[in-house]
């Protein structure tokens, strides 16, 4: 079998990854907060690009043009209206806060939705380009991982060329000097938990085509998405990206050549490893937060 | 005195209750109402709904107690203990799980008060020769001996396994691979999977190098979904797919044409089959509930009107146990007939059907005698 097949469908599913890893490095590194409401977030941008997609027929990639602004929003006052409340408390206080709200969106979710598991079905879901030496690429997933790859180019030129972007940067490196600076952090804040929320939301609706929505469904891809920022390194954009990668490329091989049942077992010894060698993470700054 | 003569007419009333003519035959149901099986419990409460109002129409006067075990052995072991202490049934349909029906089954012979298990697929329970349980389903290990069966005319070489690291999964593919072995398969690959993960073309690449005739999945819900089209995207394409258990088996599988048209599936009941009644049930429940009746609907109406019909002339425990065991039925389950064979006692030797879907309709296809529509093999894109 052709070591090329898992390689390339690893990459790609790991660039979905990268997206939900991303935003939430971008909240830790700015608010230096652990979203852990984050998996919900996304579980939310699901159910709205399934809804997009059933009630009013539009295309589920499409539909980001509306979905993305209308998670920025609901991030944006989220923080206006609960996670402000904690941003100077002890961390546990804040990691109480984000499970809480993230147990109330799953919930109502169940309540609203049912605990039925909805499949979005696109004329392409199952479609792929055959590729000569028996390799195929799904279709779907193709779409999402280019998207991702836009999606972090604009993130990439928003924060290094923007005012707004290089007021973020200056509030994750440095929260007191930037303030100092004349930097409205607290705005700086709300900007950063609205883009993560809009980066998670994004992330579900590329994922929803290829696989299935269901309300408890964002548990599973916390624990991902808190595993890729730890490998990347906390509140590193580009760690995030890396790491979602990796953590990718790393299940679909261990799949391969050892066994489904394994690839758990792996991303986590490679995980611990990386924090044992590099515990600031692969990207991340050394000296660690305080 | 006054209380001797109370107590002697007392006692003679309670000796002799079926000189109180016409009233009703009480009977005790237990399911899964709430919980997390109470999508199927409905199914159950429906049949069961069905099974009375037909009962009633024929002049048999049934009186229901209807418990809920929410899916948990130790209220299930309550209610059965409420209903034959505290309202005296003389026989007790359910519950619907294995694990509740296992709890009940070793306590039924304490009791004395037949249970008849309409569902419940674990093997156990009919095996440890309780004399007051009786088992109308068919248990676990006939659903791959019946998938295997469906194909052995088509005369496969080797199997792939792709299925969930669950007890449900493990279990299910270990009889699979004792009942491989006997027809002579070879296993080319054995992919066991985390349930949940967005990505299973790694295993499924493995199982398209072996090249194997039969695929045999076990996968529950949504999983089976995003496995046949990840098995699709890839081109896995067997001879046949065979999907043992609850995922290949739901109204929303068989919709997903472009991906499960002609995958093959155990089930114990279809309304399409040549049983008397069961197109009509079929038939009688959709208008009712407004949707497709699962298996369990069937097996708790049959269980049900079994256990009315019977506990009808038998009026009490005893009695209803020996013309349990003596008698068969016939009904929109087929031939009913509880016997003792391969270790199983008082256990209905149910034949399961293979059903295949074919334009997003299941349709049954073996046995032979019982359907109206034929295996189409090998499978095709």
């Amino acid at each position: 079998m052709s070591f090329l097949q898992p390689l390339l469908s690893g990459t790609l599913t790991g660039g979905v990854y990268a997206l939900a890893g991303i935003g939430m490095s971008l909240v830790f590194g700015v608010m230096n907060i652990s979203n852990f409401a984050h998996g919900d977030l996304m579980m939310l941008g699901m159910y709205l690009a399934y809804f997009a997609f059933t009630l009013l027929h539009i295309d589920p990639y499409l539909s980001l043009v509306l979905l993305i602004p209308t998670a920025f929003m609901f991030g944006f006052l989220l923080e206006k209206l609960f996670i402000n409340k904690v941003i100077n408390h002890p961390h546990q206080n804040q990691i109480l806060l984000t499970i809480g709200l993230g147990l109330i969106m799953s919930n109502t979710a169940l309540l609203a939705f049912t605990s039925d598991p909805k499949i979005l079905t696109t004329s392409y879901s199952s479609s792929a380009f055959n590729l000569p030496g028996g390799i195929s690429i799904s279709v779907p997933l193709l779409l999402s991982f280019l998207i991702t790859c836009v999606i972090i180019a604009m993130l990439y030129l928003f924060l290094s060329k923007t005012t707004t972007g290089m007021a973020l940067r200056a509030t994750s490196q440095n929260r007191e000097a930037a303030q100092l600076m004349g930097i409205n952090v607290a705005k700086m804040s709300a900007i950063a938990f609205g883009l993560g929320t809009a980066l998670a939301a994004t992330a579900g609706a590329l994922i929803a085509p290829t696989y299935y929505i269901h309300p408890l469904v964002g548990h599973s891809f916390l624990l991902k998405a808190f595993t890729i920022c730890v490998l990347g390194g906390l509140g590193s954009v580009v760690g995030a990206g890396v790491g979602g990668i990796i953590i990718g490329v790393v299940e679909a091989m261990s799949s391969t050549y050892l066994s489904s049942d394994w690839k758990d077992v792996v991303v986590f010894v490679l995980f611990l490893a990386v924090l044992l060698l590099r515990p600031q993470g692969l990207f991340g700054k050394k000296g660690g937060q305080s | 005195m006054k209380t001797k003569i109370a107590s002697i007419v007392a006692a003679a009333l309670l000796a002799f209750p079926m000189l109180v003519y016409s009233a009703p035959v009480k009977i005790g149901f237990i399911n899964s109402i709430t919980g997390k099986e109470a999508q199927i419990g409905e199914n159950l409460t429906n049949g069961a709904a069905m099974a009375i109002e037909d009962l009633n129409a024929k002049g048999i006067q049934v009186e229901l107690f209807k418990e809920d075990d929410g899916g948990d052995p130790k209220n299930a072991l309550a209610a059965y203990e409420k209903l034959v202490t505290r309202d005296a049934v003389v026989g007790v349909v359910g519950p619907y799980t294995s694990g509740c029906a296992n709890v009940v089954a070793s306590r039924a012979d304490q009791y004395q008060v037949p249970l008849l298990v309409p569902a419940a697929a674990k093997e156990e329970i009919t095996m440890k020769g309780y004399k007051n349980v009786f088992r109308l389903n068919a248990p676990a290990n006939v659903y791959s001996r019946v998938l295997m069966d469906a194909v052995k005319a088509y005369k496969p070489k080797t199997i792939a396994f792709v299925y969930a690291a669950t007890d449900f999964g493990v279990s299910t593919v270990k009889t699979a691979q004792e009942n491989a072995v006997k027809m002579g398969l070879k296993e080319v690959a054995n992919e066991k999977y985390q349930q949940g993960q967005p990505d299973y073309r790694p295993s499924l690449s493995k199982v398209k190098a072996a090249n194997p005739d039969l695929v045999f999945l076990v996968s529950y819900d949504a999983d089976a979904i995003l496995l046949m089209r990840q098995a699709k995207e890839i081109g896995l394409t067997p001879k046949a797919f065979l999907g043992a258990g609850a995922g290949y088996t739901t109204a929303q599988f068989a919709q997903q044409t472009e991906i499960s048209n002609f995958v093959v599936s155990a089930t114990q009941w279809t309304d399409d089959v040549n049983w008397a009644g069961a197109a009509d049930f079929g038939k009688r429940y959709k208008t009712k509930f407004g949707k497709e009746p699962s298996y369990h609907a069937a097996c708790a109406y049959e269980a049900l009107r079994i256990m009315a019909l019977t506990a009808s002339k038998a009026k009490n425990p005893a009695s209803l146990r020996a013309a349990l065991k003596a008698g068969s039925w016939s009904g929109i389950m087929g031939p009913v007939k509880f016997a003792d064979y391969n270790g199983f006692t008082n256990q209905n030797n149910h034949p399961m059907l293979v059903q295949q879907i074919q334009n997003g309709k299941y349709e049954t296809v073996y046995p032979a005698s019982f359907s109206k529509k034929k295996l189409v093999y090998p499978f095709k894109r």
